[in-house]
């Protein structure tokens, strides 16, 4: 059979997300897998331009560019209209796929109401469906359980971030562009009014591909530079568990949880937190987890790769110190 | 200003789940039901706090599930809200993510509605299509990842703050609009017993989903689910961690690093 894969990418922000990149790399598996198919890069927004050779390097077989100012701002409604004339150029059996940000997760469930297809998010396995379409597989219920379903022709599926490998594969696909489609009125009810950026230095927790969450065990907020001295020699984003938020130590935007963020990296370390459900439904798909803590029956113990028992304040520390003197 | 909050009846996060027979979902026998799931309390009590700042804000709860999601329904009018209405699905009829957002809109048509929110997502599936697929069957702009908001009734503006990658936006928006709220208020008000009491006499409605289906086949996706679940699946139990036996946290230290490097290659 053939698939042809229509992958809209995410460069919110002005840079080309690593998320889009793994995304794109899927879809050529993909392709690879229904034995034979097309590749299509969609890009919406304003001033693509300077990221153009950013996705021609992942090897799409073509890329679609709408680009216009109206389209500055990420808003599902235009991004949905705006897909769906870039699909016209496309022939059936045909997917879409994006990544699974936040703005993915947002733009292809009103793409999908739109067109009357399918739409799974959040996938961690894509396959071709030898009756058409796709089948792919997510997980449920904060981990404890995994789904697979299966999508006719048409559907869309975001795709779970750090998930899938990127491997860029030389290529010059060539450039179309696709002019834009009248904007619904709908669509011009909203605009964006600010946007505040995080400091340079710091990783987003729902991208970073390592994570340093800390818990109540690290005693106090003092103690807690010692998370973020841990997550930076790594290149990664600090995080925490509810109780430390709401004991006010750091930040809201750290929490992991049922009520807070979900991430999935490639490594997760838990300091000092005990493992309670709410906890464990925001990161147990993780792919390495670790835990150090200081009670051997901790239900963190449970879920995790690999523990240390003991106490947070001082092996943490010799952790940092181990990394410091292996980069001077 | 009228609110209508959508709502989910869900399994509680730490019931244990079995597979059912069908191998397409799980058993809910034996299974504990939460009131609702917590990401439609936390809208749901950020609905309330409006109404109890704006005087004449009215908030409509409404759920698409089995007869027991009325417990539910039940729950958020003893926490406030005004009205409730249930889409009642028998066990018959498959519903898929997109499919239970036409129904919804379906039902939302027939009600005033300024602002329609709903939670970022299920704890249950997990999938958080409805709110943006609303927005397109409602003809109405929509905004997802919703930290914060700000009602301006007077000149039917709103202003949300919206999570981005590595950021934040503040957003203006005209109503009617469908937002899905990322993280609402932490602490859901615990209802009081009168208002308890008071809930079961607040009106209720009951919408046989058979009711609403013939008008669906005309949207686009009908009405049947686009999408099947093909299999559902429980993970093999984990083995537990690998405790590394140390004297020193040096040593720890050092033994850690090794194993992420060596063995599970995440470094
Ligand atoms: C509706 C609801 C939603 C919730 N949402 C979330 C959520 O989103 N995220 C979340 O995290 N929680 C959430 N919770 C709270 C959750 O139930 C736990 O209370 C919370 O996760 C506990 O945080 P903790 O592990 O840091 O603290 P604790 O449970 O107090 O655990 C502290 C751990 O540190 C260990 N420790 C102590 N001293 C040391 C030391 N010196 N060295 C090493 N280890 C040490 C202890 O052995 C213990 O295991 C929610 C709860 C409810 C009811």
């Amino acid at each position: 059979m053939t698939l042809n894969v229509l992958v809209l990418t995410d460069q919110r922000g002005g840079t080309l997300k690593t998320a889009s990149r793994e995304t794109l790399s899927e879809a050529r598996r993909l392709v690879e897998r229904a034995g034979g198919g097309r590749v299509w890069a969609g890009l919406v927004g304003s001033g693509l331009d300077a990221i153009l050779p950013k996705v021609q390097e992942m090897g799409p077989d073509s890329v679609l560019l709408m680009d216009d100012p109206v389209l500055k701002d990420f808003q599902a409604a235009a991004y949905a209209v705006a897909a769906r004339a870039m699909l016209e150029g496309i022939p059936s059996p045909r997917v879409i796929l994006a990544p699974a940000t936040a703005m993915g997760r947002e733009w292809l469930p009103r793409l999908g109401a739109a067109l009357g297809t399918g739409v799974a998010t959040e996938a961690t396995e894509v396959v071709p469906d030898p009756e058409g379409g796709i089948r792919i597989r997510r997980t449920v219920f904060g981990g404890k359980a995994t789904v697979s379903v299966a999508l006719p022709e048409g559907s869309c599926a975001t795709l779970r971030v750090n998930t899938f490998a990127a491997d860029p594969r030389p290529g010059q696909a060539p450039v179309t562009r696709v002019p834009v489609p009248e904007i619904p009125k709908e669509a011009r009810a909203i605009s964006v009014e600010s946007t505040v950026e995080a400091p340079r230095d710091t990783v987003d927790l729902t991208q970073a591909s390592i994570v340093v969450a800390g818990g109540r065990g690290l005693k106090g907020p003092e103690n807690f530079h010692l998370v973020e001295d841990l997550a930076r020699i790594l290149g990664g984003a600090p995080a925490a568990s509810r109780a430390v938020v709401d004991a006010g130590w750091r930040p809201a935007s750290y929490q992991v949880g049922q009520t807070g963020k979900t991430v999935a990296p490639q490594l997760y370390i838990a300091i000092g937190i005990s493992g309670a459900i709410q906890h464990l439904v925001g990161m147990s798909n993780s792919r390495c987890i670790v835990a150090i803590n200081r009670d051997a029956a901790a239900p963190i113990f449970k879920v995790a790769h690999y523990g240390i028992v003991g106490d947070a304040l001082a092996i943490v520390p010799a952790l940092i110190g181990a990394l410091r003197a292996e980069r001077p | 200003m009228h609110l209508i909050v959508g709502v989910k009846h869900v399994p509680d996060a730490d019931t244990r789940l079995r597979v059912d027979p069908s191998g397409t979902t799980y058993d809910p026998d034996g299974v504990k039901f939460t009131i609702n799931n917590t990401y439609d309390e936390a809208t749901l009590e950020e609905s309330l706090r409006l109404k109890d700042g704006n005087p004449g804000t009215t908030v409509h709860v409404v759920s698409v599930g089995p007869p027991r999601a009325e417990e539910g329904l039940r729950a958020a009018l003893a926490m406030g809200a005004d009205e409730a209405t249930l889409v009642e699905v028998g066990t018959g009829t498959e519903l898929d993510p997109l499919l239970t957002a036409r129904l919804l809109a379906a039902v939302i048509r027939g009600i005033p509605h300024d602002l329609v929110l709903v939670g970022r997502q299920a704890a249950d599936d997990e999938a958080g299509q409805v709110g943006s697929a609303l927005g397109h069957y409602l003809g109405l702009p929509s905004a997802g990842y919703v930290t914060g908001l700000e009602v301006d009734p007077a000149s039917k503006r709103l202003h949300i703050k919206r999570y981005v990658e590595g950021g934040e936006e503040t957003l203006g928006m005209e109503f009617p609009a469908v937002l899905s709220i990322l993280k609402g208020a932490n602490d859901p008000r615990t209802p009081t017993l009168p208002n308890i009491l008071k809930a079961r006499r607040k009106p209720l409605r009951k919408v046989p989903v058979g009711d609403l289906l013939p008008a669906l086949e005309t949207w686009p996706g009908g009405a049947k689910p686009t999408s099947r679940v093909t299999a559902f699946q429980l993970p093999p139990p984990r083995a537990g961690a690998k405790i590394l036996e140390y004297t020193s946290p040096e040593e720890a230290a050092g033994k850690l690093l090794a194993a992420l490097r060596e063995e599970a290659k995440v470094l």
